[in-house]
């Protein structure tokens, strides 16, 4: 088990490395993907915060009861606000959608909010991550809110309620609130780092498939490897 | 000096558990490529069970609704309609509906539930032809005898308004009931069994 | 079972071509790492086709379709994840594979008399083989597929006169487009498979006809026993076989290591920008080929003119084919060569790599002229080599193979 998040980590890692330009150092989040309560938690956040502006278009909500062991009463019961087009609640298999008009949404923030079923992938679980980290209080932006990461961006601070509104830090360690959230940093960034646990499981769902069939092909392909070697030699005798 | 010819037991070991292994992979490599042709998750999300409010079904009408792309028909027989349906041991196939080709609550004459909503895959059990819904008994199109049933126009099959097929027809069995449950007096679930089941 | 075989063999010549080609086809007994490369192309080959086949059962060639249908392949159909990896990690090992192949060649004189078709024939399937890749790459839809087709076709725009005309009509747009997609991905699923067959059959066919080359570089079939069998050679089967398998259970152990736990390799075999859906009305920052690709495209931006750039690029493909007739060393091997050689061949190697980690990179100053530096190594081993060659200061070589253990 901690071979497999160990090797998710390297992963991470080493997929971070090659976009080096980013002008801000990325924090590191510590990603695993067996940490299966961190990533129910991670999925109520991001059903309850963000889906409603950002769907998972190739994400599936009864993937959450067979890859994330949520309990189907209470992902219907508790987690699926959306409706379908004949105003019934969506179903089990359906995809992650919202209805959000994007000619709307693209008038109120100026941007339609982009689907996030892959920005795990695209972006790196450490951008995700710090880009969440990143809000601060600036009276200049329609939002009331500008991002370090992503400077004058047009989204709003969603989670404010729970990280509070930081001023803009001053150079100095000690981190100031214009409002208070209600959680402790600590509290917020284990919360964010269950958020990015489950965009980073959503990027590829596989993922938790892959690391444990692939320790069985490698394994039998190791062995046959040193079967395959003894036969060569046994063979190879006969040349001089 | 070369010979290959030499069988050596070691030799003849290794060639067997190399070939064992080879097959053994083998086979393993093949899962993902077929397991990748069956139905995917979209396909069997597209194949979940299909709610339907039946009471707007007029009284000797019937619907069709589609489940996993199959025509699925509600029939609401009228109070003559069902008495039309008789045992007819002589001249129908299967009247007891003895083979498996409905779920067990709908092992009766009526083949349903409650008598007057029959649930049937409309799909003849010949050659997969969709057949056509002929109530009318007064009708001498289908023979004098005709008391109303189905009719396929492919082959010529014909069942009565229970779906039972005739003797000597070239479909071999009944026409299907899918797997279907009252979630209200309204509302019949097709593609689940209800709980009880 | 003999009576079978025998009704079969006076229909198909299935045992003939067992003993021509595998038992009783001899091959010098001293092959050593390097010639594992050749099969393991031929297998990479299958495995393209194989998952290439199951890929196209659930891919859309449609530019509103084919993003998704790959994100759906990668979640919702069986397995769907692992057939894509075996096919991208594929094509990044088949290059791979190639290019060590390939400097075998350069290393042993594989491409010398009487081996030049063969080598032409080789070229030929590495070149089909790039536009293989890049139209295959086109195909996932993503924002580098996208971008990195519309710089590559622009290319062509270089040349003068038609250059504009023909880079429209590769299009069949004005942009990259999905008219694009579609015909990439007919090129992609049967053209240039189809040819490249053909080609594969041609190079084995080629091989079959001269024998293979060894690490010594001697003509195995100059020295025969009494019976006609060369004293150097062993039968192909069953000692090539085994050793291949085992070369083959060693490449399949790294190989899927890779496809199971790096598949992306860290941004080099999946690019992050891919993961993002083609918008013709954004730019990505920094766009560059997959790294197979770059040593060329490496010098292609070492040239500070557009068109001198695409025939820098286009030569130092071309300039390969007559490898046979610029090496004019009568000795193969790198064994019995000069120092000079050895010299020549190392600058080679790391021009070629070097220009691999230029066209990778932000193009600044320092990286530009490195790649020029590169470039003039690249294009200098060849003009050196054809001058120095003829007159090298060669050892003896042996009348027999040398083993290496």
């Amino acid at each position: 088990m901690n071979k497999i998040s160990i090797s998710v980590f390297i992963l991470i890692v080493a997929s971070s490395n090659i976009h080096a330009s980013e002008k801000l150092t990325l924090d590191t989040v510590r990603i695993d993907l067996n940490n299966k309560p961190s990533l129910q938690r991670g999925a109520q956040i991001y059903i309850n915060n963000c889906l409603g502006c950002h769907t998972l278009q190739y994400q599936r909500y009864s993937r959450l009861v067979t890859d994330l062991g949520i309990p189907k009463e209470i992902l219907q019961k508790n987690l699926i606000f959306t409706s379908d087009r004949h105003g019934q609640p969506s179903k089990l298999g359906s995809l992650m959608i919202n209805s959000v008009n994007p000619n709307a949404s693209a008038e109120a923030f100026g941007i339609h909010p982009p689907d996030l079923s892959l920005i795990a992938r695209s972006r790196g679980p450490d951008w995700v991550y710090t880009f969440l980290n990143s809000f601060y209080y600036d009276q200049q932006r329609p939002m009331g809110v500008n991002n370090y990461l992503y400077p004058n961006i047009n989204m709003p601070h969603v989670l404010w309620w729970m990280e509070g509104i930081k001023e803009k830090s001053t150079g100095t360690d000690k981190v100031s609130y214009i409002v208070e959230g209600n959680m402790s940093d600590r509290e917020y960034k284990a919360a964010i780092t269950d958020l990015v646990n489950f965009l980073t499981y959503v990027s590829e769902p596989a993922q938790l498939k892959r690391y444990k069939l692939g320790f069985w092909v490698v394994s039998f392909l190791a062995f046959f490897a040193f079967i395959a070697f003894l036969l060569k030699q046994e063979y190879w005798k006969d040349v001089e | 000096m070369k010979e290959s010819e030499n069988t050596s037991g070691r030799r003849k070991f290794l060639r067997n558990l190399s070939q064992v292994m080879g097959g053994i992979g083998a086979v393993f490599a093949l899962i993902p490529f077929l397991s990748s042709m069956s139905p995917s998750e979209k396909t069997k999300t597209a194949a979940a069970p299909v709610e339907i409010d039946i009471s707007k079904i007029q009284p000797g009408t019937f619907k069709v609704v589609a489940w996993r792309g199959k025509p699925v028909w509600i029939v609401r027989r009228t109070d003559e309609m069902i008495s039309n349906i008789k045992d007819n041991n002589n001249i129908l196939s299967d009247p007891e509906s003895s083979k498996e080709h409905q779920p067990i609550y709908a092992k009766n004459k009526y083949r349903s539930i409650k008598p007057e909503y029959l649930v049937l895959l409309g799909i003849c059990t010949h050659l997969g032809c969709s057949p056509t819904y002929k109530p009318d008994n007064k009708s001498t199109e289908l023979g004098l005898d005709w008391e109303g049933g189905f009719f396929c126009p492919c082959h010529g099959s014909k069942f009565d308004l229970s779906g039972r097929v005739y003797k000597g027809m070239p479909a071999p069995h009944n026409l299907e009931v899918p797997p279907h449950h009252y979630m209200s007096d309204n509302i019949i679930v097709i593609g689940q069994d209800g709980e009880d089941v | 079972m003999s009576k079978f075989m025998a009704w079969i063999d006076q229909r198909l010549p299935v045992s003939s071509f067992f003993r021509n080609h595998l038992s009783k086809y001899y091959a010098p007994k001293n092959f050593n790492f390097f010639y594992y490369f050749g099969g393991l192309a031929l297998f990479i080959f299958i495995l393209q086709i194989v998952t290439g086949i199951f890929l196209t059962i659930n891919y859309k060639p449609d530019a509103a379709q084919a993003f998704a249908s790959v994100e759906y392949i990668m979640r919702d159909v069986n397995y769907g994840w692992l057939i894509r990896y075996l096919h991208s990690t594929g094509a990044s090992f088949f290059f791979l594979v190639i290019y060590l192949h390939m400097f075998r060649a350069l290393l042993y004189g594989s491409f010398k008399k009487p081996r030049e078709l063969l080598w032409i024939f080789g070229m030929l399937i590495f070149v089909l083989l790039i536009a293989e890749a890049f139209m295959g790459y086109l195909l996932p839809w993503g924002q580098m597929s996208y971008w990195g087709a519309q710089v590559i076709i622009s290319l062509f725009g270089a040349i003068p006169f038609f250059g504009e005309s023909l880079a429209l009509w590769i299009r069949g747009d004005y942009v990259v487009s999905d008219v694009t997609l579609n015909r990439f991905f007919a090129f992609h699923v049967i053209a240039l498979p189809l040819l490249l067959f053909a080609l594969i059959y041609l190079h084995l066919a080629a091989l079959h006809t001269v024998g293979s080359n060894n690490p010594d570089g001697i003509e195995i079939k100059e020295m025969k026993d009494s019976e006609g069998i060369p004293r150097d050679g062993i039968p192909f089967h069953p000692y090539y076989t085994v050793k291949d398998i085992y070369g083959l259970m060693v490449f399949l152990t790294i190989f899927m290591f890779i496809v199971f736990f790096l598949p992306e390799f860290g941004g080099y075999f999946l690019e992050k920008d891919n993961f993002v859906p083609a918008n013709p009305l954004k730019t990505p920052e920094h766009i560059v080929p997959l790294w197979y690709l770059t040593p060329f495209y490496g010098i292609l931006r070492a040239i500070p003119d557009k068109l001198g750039g695409v025939l820098a690029m286009g030569l130092a493909i071309l300039v390969l084919f007559i490898l046979p007739w610029i090496d004019r060393c009568p000795v193969k091997s790198i064994r019995y060569r000069s120092v000079s050689y050895k010299i020549l061949l190392t600058l080679f190697i790391i021009s070629f790599i070097g220009l691999g980690y230029t066209g990778m990179q932000t193009p600044t100053t320092i990286i530009t002229w490195m790649g020029r530096l590169f470039t003039l190594i690249y294009f200098g081993f060849f003009i050196a080599l054809y001058y120095m060659s003829p007159n090298e200061k060669t050892k003896e070589v042996p009348e027999r193979v040398q083993m290496d253990e």
